[in-house]
C-alpha cells in the first residue's frame, strides 16, 4: 500500500478562475447528483426527526399488504405488513444519519491530528503512527465490528466508532502526504523563516488552505461507508431492530417475500441504499476530480 | 534466478516478515483488549443459572484456566495461540483452530474467486479507458461500475438466487452448499463467488486506481521510446502499469472482500468464516470470534507481504528504500 494513497495535486488555490469554470462537465454532473442526494437525505432526516411524515410508519394495515407504488395514499406502496413504505424509508435515515456523522468526525479529527503529527514532526512519530494505521488496516472492518458487537452490545454508536477508526488511516496518509509535498516545495520552511507561529502554520496554512477539499471529500466518502455499514449490520440483525425501520432490516424482512415474487418490500429500501451510496460516491469522486485535479483522461 | 536477483527479495522479505510479526502481535493485543474491556465475560454466559454461589464460579474459572491479572491472561492466551491452541468454543465445545480452519478454506475459495471476478471486470474497463480516454464506450462502463459498486450485495444475492431458482428452475429454494449429488451443485457454489466479485463495492475504486496508474505509466518517457522504435508497448508497460497496481489494489482490498464475505455467506448459506463469525457474535462466543479476527488479520497481512515481494521482484531498488 506504499504507493497507493496519493499523488498530491498542484496547489490550485492560486488560480484566478472559479473551479466550476475549469471543471469537466461530467464532474459537475456527478457533483450535482451528489448534492441532490445530500439535500434529500438531510431534508428527509429533518422530516423524520420532527415526525412530518405522510403516514405513521408503524401503522399496520393488513388489508393493504405489499401494495404497489402509486397506490392511493401510499406513494411508494406498502410493505409486508401494510406499513407505508415512503414513511419507513424516511424514518430509516434516522438509523444512520447522526451515527454516520460521528464516524466522519472521528475519522477526520483523529486522522487530521495523526496526519499532521506524522507529516510535520516525522521521525519516530511517523514510524509510530504508520504502525498504528497499518494495525487498523489489518482488520477486515466487518470482522472488527462483529468483535465489538460480541464484546459490548449491538449498538449503532459502538459500530460507528469502529467505522470512524477504520476510516482514519486513509485520512492520516492523505494529510501526511500533503504535508510532505508542501515540505518539498519549501512552503513550510518559508513559513518558519518568516516567524509564523506553528499553530497558524498547521491550522491555517496546512489544514485550511491545503487540506480543506481533501477533508470534504473524505467526509463524503465516509458517509457512504457509514451507510453501507449501518445497512449491512442491520441486515445481519446487529443494528436497528424491527419494528424500528432501517434500510438494512427492511431489505432483510422483505426477503422472504422476494422469493415468492413480491419484490417491492425489499427492493424499495435496496434502491434507496443504491441511489444514496451512489450519490455520496459520485459527490466525493467529482469533488476529487475538480478540487484536487485528479482527472487525467 | 541469479543470486544478485534473490538478495533484494530476501532482504525485503525478511524486513516485511518482521513488520508482519509486529503487526500481528499488535492485532492480538487489540483483540484481547476489546474483549477484556467488555462488561462481563463469556463465562458468565456459560455459567448463568447453573452454579449458584460466587465461590463455585470462581472455582470453575480457576479450573478452566483463567488467571487473575490481565497480563498473565494475555500472555497465556498468546502462548496458547503460538502453539496452535486457540481455546475451545463455548457454544460448540470444540477446539477453535480446527473448526475455523475447516470453514476458513471455504472463505478462502470465496475470497480468491471473487477477487478474480472483480479483476476480470475491472482490468479491461480500466485498460480501455486508460488508453482511449473517456469516450462513448468507456463512459457508460465507468457509470456501470459506479452503480454496481453502490449495489447492496445482499440484495444482489436475492436477485441472483431468485433468477436461478424461479426463472431457470435449476435448483430448489432450500438448496444448500453441501447438497451432494445434485446436478447443479457446482453452479450453486459459483453463484456466491460471482455475487461477491461483482457486489463487493470496490469495483469503481479498483477501476479508478488502475486507470490512473496505467495512464501515468503510458505517459512515461520509456513508453514513448518503446513506441518510437516500434517495440511492444504492452510488453514494456505490463510490469509497472498493470502488475504492480493490480497487486497493490488486491492487497489493499482484501479486508473489504473478507467483510463482504460475511454478508454473502449469510445470504447463500455458505459455510465459511464469515458465517461462523456472525454466529459467534450472536452467541458471544469469544474464543471463536477472537480466532477468526486473528486469522483474518493473518490473511490481510499475507496479501500485503505478497504485494511487497511482487514489488521488489519488479523493482529491486525498493530493497534499499
Amino acid at each position: 500500500m506504499k504507493h497507493y494513497s496519493q499523488i498530491p495535486g498542484e496547489i490550485s488555490e492560486f488560480s484566478d478562475q472559479p473551479f466550476w469554470k475549469k471543471a469537466d462537465a461530467v464532474d459537475l454532473a456527478y457533483v450535482g447528483y451528489g448534492l441532490l442526494i445530500v439535500t434529500l437525505v438531510v431534508v428527509s432526516y429533518l422530516l423524520g426527526s420532527f415526525s412530518l411524515l405522510p403516514r405513521d410508519p408503524q401503522e399496520i394495515d393488513l388489508g393493504l399488504m405489499m401494495a404497489r407504488p402509486g397506490t392511493a395514499g401510499h406513494l411508494l406502496g406498502t410493505d409486508f405488513m401494510g406499513r407505508d413504505m415512503l414513511s419507513r424509508l424516511i424514518v430509516g435515515i434516522q438509523a444512520y444519519f447522526l451515527p454516520g456523522l460521528l464516524a466522519i468526525f472521528i475519522a477526520l479529527f483523529l486522522g487530521a491530528v495523526l496526519g499532521v503529527v506524522a507529516g510535520y514532526r516525522g521521525g519516530t512519530f511517523d514510524t509510530g503512527i504508520t504502525y498504528f494505521t497499518n494495525l487498523v488496516d489489518s482488520f477486515p472492518r466487518l470482522v472488527l465490528i462483529l468483535l465489538v458487537v460480541a464484546a459490548f452490545k449491538p449498538d449503532i454508536y459502538y459500530i460507528m466508532l469502529v467505522v470512524g477508526f477504520t476510516n482514519l488511516p486513509v485520512v492520516t496518509s492523505l494529510i501526511k502526504g500533503k504535508i510532505q509535498f508542501l515540505k518539498q516545495k519549501n512552503f513550510i520552511e518559508a513559513d518558519v523563516a518568516l516567524g509564523v507561529p506553528t499553530s497558524t502554520i498547521i491550522l491555517k496554512h496546512i489544514l485550511w488552505h491545503n487540506c480543506r477539499s481533501l477533508l470534504i471529500i473524505q467526509a463524503t466518502l465516509g458517509m457512504a461507508e457509514a451507510i453501507l455499514m449501518e445497512t449491512s449490520l442491520s441486515y445481519l440483525g446487529f443494528g436497528v431492530q424491527e419494528p424500528t425501520p432501517s434500510w438494512g432490516n427492511m431489505v432483510q424482512s422483505g426477503a422472504n417475500y422476494f422469493m415468492q415474487g413480491k419484490f417491492w418490500p425489499s427492493t424499495a429500501p435496496a434502491l434507496a441504499i443504491l441511489f444514496t451510496i451512489l450519490g455520496f460516491h459520485l459527490l466525493g469522486d467529482g469533488l476529487n476530480n475538480i478540487l484536487e485535479g485528479k482527472r487525467n483522461t | 534466478m541469479k543470486p544478485s536477483a534473490i538478495r533484494p527479495i530476501a532482504l525485503v522479505l525478511s524486513r516485511e516478515l518482521i513488520i508482519t510479526v509486529l503487526l500481528l502481535l499488535g492485532v492480538s493485543f487489540v483483540v484481547f483488549i476489546i474483549l477484556f474491556a467488555s462488561p462481563g465475560d463469556p463465562f458468565s454466559v456459560l455459567l448463568e443459572g447453573q452454579l449458584s454461589t460466587a465461590e463455585v464460579r470462581a472455582g470453575v474459572r480457576e479450573v478452566m484456566g483463567v488467571p487473575r491479572s490481565w497480563t498473565t491472561q494475555y500472555l497465556s492466551w498468546l502462548a496458547g495461540m503460538l502453539t496452535g491452541n486457540f481455546g475451545t468454543s463455548i457454544r460448540m465445545g470444540l477446539p477453535v483452530l480446527p473448526e475455523v480452519l475447516r470453514v476458513g478454506f471455504n472463505t478462502l475459495i470465496l475470497t480468491i474467486g471473487s477477487l478474480i471476478i472483480t479483476l476480470l471486470i475491472a482490468v479491461p474497463i480500466a485498460l480501455y479507458s486508460a488508453v482511449r480516454g473517456t469516450d462513448k464506450i468507456s463512459w457508460p462502463l465507468t457509470m456501470f461500475s459506479y452503480v454496481i459498486s453502490a449495489l447492496p450485495v445482499f440484495w444482489l444475492g436475492y436477485i441472483v438466487i431468485y433468477f436461478f431458482t424461479h426463472k431457470l428452475g435449476l435448483f430448489p429454494l432450500a438448496f444448500g452448499f453441501s447438497s451432494a449429488g445434485q446436478p447443479y451443485r457446482w453452479l450453486y457454489q459459483l453463484l456466491p463467488i460471482f455475487v461477491l466479485g461483482v457486489g463487493n463495492g470496490t469495483i469503481s475504486e479498483v477501476i479508478r486506481f488502475l486507470r490512473q496508474e496505467m495512464g501515468r505509466v503510458m505517459a512515461e518517457d520509456y513508453i514513448r521510446t518503446a513506441r518510437a522504435k516500434g517495440a511492444s508497448v504492452w510488453k514494456h508497460s505490463f510490469k509497472e502499469g498493470l502488475l504492480i497496481p493490480v497487486t497493490e489494489i488486491v492487497a489493499s482490498k482484501i479486508p473489504f472482500i473478507l467483510g463482504g464475505a460475511v454478508i454473502v455467506e449469510q445470504v447463500f448459506n455458505w459455510p465459511g468464516m464469515g458465517r461462523m463469525a456472525w454466529q459467534a457474535a450472536q452467541d458471544r462466543d469469544y474464543p471463536v470470534i477472537m480466532g477468526i479476527a486473528i486469522l483474518a488479520a493473518v490473511l490481510v497481512r499475507m496479501g500485503s507481504l505478497f504485494q511487497s515481494v511482487v514489488y521488489v521482484i519488479v523493482n529491486p531498488r525498493a530493497s534499499k528504500e
